[in-house]
């Protein structure tokens, strides 16, 4: 509650001096432990603001949202650090200037909220290369090793159960502030190439293309898995492919603004020759 | 609910198959296309509904289907044709379909221009670019009755002289005494032996200064047209009820089910596409 | 007295009810997460949830259906339908938001052109409504002046009795009482004390709302753009609705062979209503959430006379940021009109 209190009069503070024209936070939601995002602009709003535990989902797509940063003013957001790892990806992807956002950083051990150090996001980086080193202790998913330990064929019909239950409401591309394009691929019409339907085949190919798109971007943030209304566990593919990708190519998404894209660059020592 | 239909004996969303016997080339993108039935039951469905206004969806097996007018009039109904400026995924494969090949159509839909209350007045068209087609249906079905009606003027322009649709039938009303065509492109669009006029239609429109008494307008182009030929129109004098438009929205279904094609609470594909400019003002402009 | 359908002869009347030809369906919990799905026994259902996650539209009008299938040969192109599932179905166990949902999308579906996938599969069902006796934080059928006891759109309600052993079957139509002859010799006449319905507080007036919906002056209001900045338009709230009934038609395959489908689709979508030429008549999320609440609950009913929700709240439930249906009549309702 004391975190809370510092940060809405700071808040209001960087909206007084004209310091930034929005923050985006977290406010009481529909029930004691649902937070909904909160954007800030007056002194009332701010009075909204919380910052606790309950505060998960990853704000970092709103600072892509059309035409808000188009007048180069600043914004304030607070993060959590895999928020500010996303955020990274989306500077170093030139889809903003990172130097119109403040951050608030935040983590939470159990029910304790703690401030991280810093502002822009630079500032961030030694602390992010900190959680690649050592990785928190909490979360290898058991399901993953459930996975590791099935033959193809095992695996395989595991996610056609799961992925029969898509909808293709787009939750999770939606959510998602790595899928930022202003016309995903699915939505192309000329050519086609995915299959519009909900059905087997158009779900494995919704699912997997975006699980390829994420490869090496998906910061494991969880709002995919958390949006999705019919309970894929959508966390599992993107935490398998990050493995993959730190494996292979020792990448660990958003470590910095100028990071490049792990499967969008190229290097002489590279192992696969085939693009020469 | 108490019949137990065992099949669909009425698939609504099965369309008709038509033959192409016609293509020509209207402007640069622009086709028309000239379509027979193939089967004689939906020929006389559609010789049965088919009122001027009423619009169709145009598809292509493998592509989808495309919503836009038919612009052949009431009065010739032994085939279809259509009209339409090559654009997305359907129409690129409409304009690739050759003579002889099938093609379908679901239709007609919609309401229509109840040009039994035209008869007796004096009729004003106005029209900008590949909006002549649904135009053209009302032109045809009046002309080919035409003494049933008062004095017929057309308006009709295009960004340039090329994009001019149909140009063998303004050719044919240029020259029909019981006709008046004012022709007109966007200035810089003019060729060198251009004799008609350059301007925007709402100016030309104000130029000629056609009377309201006992006149109906149809007015068909695009929104940025419409919205200042409206206003010319009342500078005119003409009421709002005496003035028609068309509306279009994407559709998928024609038939009020799909969801997307309402302005404010009007389906345009049941209630319209045909409406007056009195209508028009009723709907929320944010939505249209 | 009435009727009394005993929980331990309900496995008894699946069996009949499947040996007359019926496929019995109802809530199943699979993996924490619920829907209206297929049984072979009464003990696959799970009767104990306040609802399923999926709603009982996706039975009569699923996320995708075939309805054409075409071949192209040599210069004839052959048509042929798909119909839809022919076989008899019960649905047990259904919410009573959920067969009101039917109800409200019965007319849209048969309004001049009637769409025989639909309602094939209307005909070919009965709808067993189990009446509410708990609720959670989201459930809103009070604000929509219906109940935890609405008959609407059901073939037979069943009232929980009182020790939870047990159900009062009420028939509400020809259909209902078929059904519920089927399993006669399962039924006992008797009146045990039912179990008190579910108490929903209402959670807004919606006359106070539908009034401010109606006012065209508020159509423009900033309200639209403040309730709905968050939404990052997905489509969960339209697909996990009971009456969200837009569509997609979609064909799959080439110029030679394929099929022809209706997909869901949903107003959220940016795309949805974007014309070719790159004009877009809703093209911000507000305009987009606007035409949803106005679609419910002043296009809708002006052309049928009922409202396009039956208070689930799935949309409010399930919403990736919190936003839904409550929220936004909430606020208009504390608005002037």
């Amino acid at each position: 509650m004391i975190t809370q209190e510092k940060y809405r009069s700071k808040v209001k503070k960087l909206l007084a001096d004209g310091s930034v024209k929005m923050v985006i936070g977290y406010s009481p939601g529909s029930t004691a432990d649902r937070r909904r995002p909160l954007f800030i602009r007056s002194f009332e709003e701010a009075d909204q603001l919380v910052l606790d535990s309950n505060c998960i989902a990853n704000l970092s797509g709103y600072l892509v949202t059309e035409g808000l940063l188009s007048d180069e003013k600043r914004v304030a957001i607070f993060l959590r650090p895999e928020g500010i790892r996303s955020l990274n990806i989306l500077a170093a992807e030139s889809q903003l200037n990172v130097d119109q956002i403040i951050i608030f950083g935040f983590d939470s051990i159990g029910r304790e909220v703690n401030s991280l150090p810093g502002e822009h996001a630079d500032e961030f980086s030694e602390f992010i290369g900190s959680i690649k080193e050592n990785p928190p202790e909490k979360s290898r998913e058991p399901l993953l090793y459930q996975l590791e330990q099935m033959n193809p064929q095992e695996r395989f019909a595991f996610w056609k159960e799961e992925f029969s239950r898509c909808i293709k409401c787009y939750a999770c591309r939606q959510s998602c502030p790595m899928c930022y394009c202003r016309r995903c691929v699915v939505d192309s019409n000329q050519p086609q190439w995915v299959n519009t339907s909900s059905h087997t085949l158009g779900n494995f190919e919704w699912n997997i293309v975006r699980a390829f798109h994420l490869a090496g971007r998906c910061v494991g943030c969880g709002n995919c898995d958390r949006s999705c209304p019919v309970n894929i566990p959508l966390r599992l593919i993107n935490a398998k492919m990050s493995e993959e990708v730190l494996g292979s190519f020792n990448h660990f998404a958003g470590m910095s603004t100028t990071q490049e894209p792990v499967l969008a660059s190229f290097k002489k020592e590279d192992s696969e020759t085939f693009i020469l | 609910m108490t019949e137990n239909i065992q099949s669909v004996h009425n698939n609504i969303y099965k369309p008709a198959i038509m033959k192409i016997v016609g293509r020509h080339d209207e402007a640069p993108g622009v086709k028309t296309l000239k379509l027979e039935f193939q089967d004689p039951d939906d020929h006389e469905q559609f010789k049965n509904n088919f009122r001027t206004g009423m619009f169709g969806l145009y598809g292509v097996y493998g592509e989808g289907e495309s919503t836009f007018c038919v612009a052949s009039p009431e009065t010739r109904k032994e085939y279809i044709e259509c009209t339409f400026r090559q654009s997305g995924r359907v129409t690129s494969a409409l304009a690739d379909a050759d003579i002889g090949d099938l093609i379908t159509f679901r239709g007609p839909y919609g309401n229509r221009f109840p040009i039994e209350n035209f008869q007796g007045k004096n009729l004003l068209f106005v029209s900008g670019g590949i909006a002549l087609p649904p135009t053209r249906s009302v032109i045809w079905s009046c002309l080919d009755q035409r003494e049933k009606f008062g004095k017929v003027t057309i308006v009709y322009g295009a960004r340039t002289v090329a994009d001019l649709v149909y140009k063998h039938e303004l050719e044919e009303w240029q020259n029909r005494a019981d006709v008046d065509l004012v022709l007109t492109v966007d200035p810089g669009g003019e060729s060198p032996d251009w004799k008609n006029k350059v301007g925007f239609v709402p100016t030309v429109l104000e130029d000629i200064a056609p009377s309201p008494e006992n006149c109906i307008a149809v007015i068909c182009g695009p929104p940025i047209m419409i919205k200042f030929t409206l206003i010319s129109l009342k500078k005119l004098g003409f009421e709002e009820q005496n003035v028609y438009t068309t509306l279009e929205n994407r559709m998928k279904c024609g038939v009020g089910k799909c969801g997307r094609c309402n302005v404010g609470s009007v389906y345009v594909c049941k209630e319209g596409p045909v409406f007056t400019a009195a209508e028009v003002s009723c709907m929320p402009a944010a939505d249209l | 007295m009435t009727r009394i359908l005993f929980s331990d002869k309900l496995d008894n009347c699946v069996t009949r009810w499947q040996s007359a030809g019926f496929t019995v369906i109802g809530p199943v919990t699979k993996d924490a997460f619920s829907s209206y799905t297929a049984v072979e026994h009464a003990s696959d259902f799970d009767l104990g949830i306040v609802l399923p996650d999926r709603s009982l539209k996706e039975l009569f009008f699923p996320q995708t259906e075939p309805m054409l299938r075409y071949t192209l040969k040599q210069q004839s192109i052959n048509t042929e339908d798909f119909t839809p599932p022919s076989g008899k179905k019960l649905i047990f166990g259904v919410r009573p938001c959920d067969a009101a949902g039917l109800s409200i999308d019965d007319p849209l579906f048969g309004w001049d052109y009637k769409d025989e996938y639909w309602f094939q599969r209307r005909n070919n069902s009965v709808i067993v409504t189990i009446a509410c006796t708990k609720a959670d934080d989201f459930c809103l059928c009070t604000s929509l002046k219906l109940a935890p006891d609405s008959t609407t759109g059901s073939d037979i309600l069943l009232r929980p009795l009182e020790n939870n052993n047990g159900w009062h079957a009420e028939e509400l139509t020809d259909r209902g009482r078929e059904a519920l002859l089927a399993i006669e010799e399962f039924l006992q006449e008797g009146s045990e004390p039912t179990a008190p319905m579910a108490v929903v507080p209402e959670m807004f007036d919606l006359d106070t709302c539908v009034a401010w919906l109606q006012n065209p002056e508020n159509f423009e209001s900033k309200f639209w753009k403040d309730i709905s900045m968050r939404c990052i338009g997905c489509g969960s709230c339209t697909y996990l609705c009971p009456t969200c009934h837009c569509f997609d038609i979609q064909d799959e395959g080439d110029t030679y062979s394929g099929i022809r489908r209706k997909n869901w689709d949903s107003c959220s979508f940016a795309l949805f209503t974007m014309h070719t030429s790159g004009h877009n008549p809703r093209s911000t999320q507000s305009a987009r959430w606007r035409q949803r609440i106005m679609h419910k609950f002043n296009y809708f009913p002006g052309k049928f006379s009922v409202n396009s929700c039956s208070g689930c709240g799935r949309c409010s439930r399930q919403c990736p940021v919190d936003m839904g249906i409550t929220e936004t009549l909430q606020k208009i309702s504390t608005l002037h009109s």
